[in-house]
This record gives structure tokens, C-alpha cells and sequence, in this order.
């Protein structure tokens, strides 16, 4: 699977390998102690910078916008 | 507002079906969506796994119609989901990102262990769209529960695939170790 980032590629398929492996022997089991926080952070790092560079604004749809001010108005007659 | 849900069985324990949800994409059988990423994951004080994704998704038409037509060529969706090992819930929620002005596509997932039966998970999914300041509205809102109600299919068969992909690889797995041992005793019986 594919990052948003062509860079971040090899940095995502590291990450996940340990998250899967983790989630299924671990945190199931009842351990929460994360060891892939190190692949993690190296990570995010680069797909915050991808987001930034697609001009994503994550923040922005967490907000309400329909039946606010913001919502595209119908045409008018 | 229009609003779609449906109900499922998998003849699965929870830890399997939930397992094979992370690892739900690439998926032969939704081919739609293209890119897959954690933007925040933390396990919070009461054990459950929270995490913040970024899914990327393609339309499926081709470059020059997407120009044509105004529309971005990636679609882009946040899903915010908690793993709750305890309980066993795990409760999904995605929002579209791309033309959240005109339509807005809430999604949610919750799987649990069926109540009845512990090596069974229940799915539950309830999808509500707006479509606002746009002619034919409701019209939109009809196509696009129509949509959801086709894509629900398909994502169920895409979880059954993954289940039995890494079923195979565990079999797969035990073989080889298998082999592994039976290349060890023969040795181990001859000293």
C-alpha cells in the first residue's frame, strides 16, 4: 500500500511490519508498550511534510461546515 | 440527509477479523483505494489503541477527465478508529476530506464479538451523506448511499481475502518450521 508520500514508502512498509506484528502478538494479548515508536516518528516526520507539500489541511476537516456560513450556497435563480 | 446501514457476520473470532482489518489494503477487491497512512497513533491510559489515518482514493477515471471535469484526481478521507482489546470493539469513523464544502460522507464501523457466539464478529456499518447547495441533492444523496450500500459488499469480501491470506501464510509458516524441525531431529537422534 501506497504512502501519500513517494518518498515515504520504504519508511511506511517498515513501520507497518512492526505495527502488524505488534498489534497481533502483543497488544491483543494485553501488552501496550509500543516498540515501533522510533519507525513511527521517522514516519510521520515524512508524511507530515508530504501533507504540507499536497496542501492538505487536516485540521480544517475536523471543523462542521455544512449549515454554517461555510457551506457552498445554492445557486441563485 | 440520507442515512445507509447494514449488519454482518463473520464466521471469525474478533482478534482474526480485527488483524486482518489493518492489513485490509492492497485488496483485489478495492482497488479504489491507493494510499493508506497513519497521521497519529497513541494507546491512551485505559489500554485502547487510538489512531488518526489518511486514506487516499482514486476514482478510477482517467487523468484527462478529472481535468475536465474540475475534480481532483485523489480523493482524500480521515478515519479515526479505537481498538478496545477489553470490550472487544473496534469502532472506525471516516470523514471525506476532498469536496467537504458540497457533501459531506460520515462512515462508521464498529465491529465487536458477537454476543452469542465468541467465535463469531458482528459488523455493523451506518453511513450518513449530505449533499447541500447543489440542484438534485436528493437525487446525489440516493447515488451515493447506492454507492456505499455496493462498496459495504465488497469491503466484507476484502476482509474475508485478507483473513485468508494470512491464514495461508500461518499454514504456510507452520510447514516451514516443519521442515525446519524434521531437517534437526534426525540429527538429534543420531548422537
Amino acid at each position: 500500500m501506497d504512502s501519500v508520500g513517494k518518498e515515504c514508502q520504504d519508511l511506511k512498509r517498515k513501520y507497518d511490519e512492526c505495527f502488524n506484528k505488534w498489534f497481533a502478538e502483543k497488544f491483543l494479548k494485553g501488552v501496550t508498550e509500543d516498540p515501533c515508536t522510533k519507525l513511527f516518528n521517522v514516519y510521520q516526520e515524512c508524511v507530515k511534510k508530504a501533507i504540507k507539500e499536497k496542501n492538505l489541511n487536516l485540521d480544517a476537516i475536523e471543523e462542521q461546515v455544512l449549515g454554517t456560513s461555510k457551506e457552498k450556497q445554492p445557486p441563485s435563480k | 440527509m440520507r442515512i445507509w446501514n447494514s449488519e454482518y457476520t463473520f464466521n471469525h473470532n474478533w482478534d482474526t477479523v480485527v488483524t486482518a482489518s489493518w492489513r485490509k489494503y492492497p485488496n483485489p477487491h478495492n482497488t479504489s483505494v491507493v494510499g493508506l497512512d497513519v497521521i497519529d497513533r497513541s494507546v491512551d491510559n485505559e489500554g485502547k489503541l487510538r489512531s488518526h489515518r489518511l486514506m487516499s482514493t482514486s476514482w478510477g477515471i482517467p487523468h484527462w477527465v478529472a481535468k475536465f471535469i474540475g475534480i481532483q484526481e485523489v480523493c482524500y478521507a480521515s478515519e479515526h478508529s479505537i481498538v478496545d482489546p477489553k470490550s472487544k470493539t473496534f469502532t472506525l469513523k471516516t470523514r471525506n476530506v476532498t469536496l467537504a464544502n458540497i457533501i459531506t460522507i460520515n462512515e462508521e464501523l464498529v465491529y465487536i464479538q458477537h454476543p452469542s457466539d465468541p467465535s463469531k464478529t458482528l459488523l455493523r456499518q451506518e453511513a450518513a451523506v449530505t449533499v447541500s447547495g447543489l440542484p438534485l441533492c436528493n437525487k446525489l444523496e440516493q447515488m451515493v448511499t447506492d454507492a456505499m450500500s455496493s462498496n459495504a459488499c465488497k469491503g466484507r469480501q476484502a476482509i474475508e481475502h485478507v483473513i485468508d491470506k494470512l491464514k495461508k501464510e500461518a499454514r504456510d509458516f507452520s510447514l516451514e518450521a516443519q521442515k525446519c524441525m524434521d531437517n534437526v531431529l534426525p540429527k538429534a537422534n543420531s548422537l
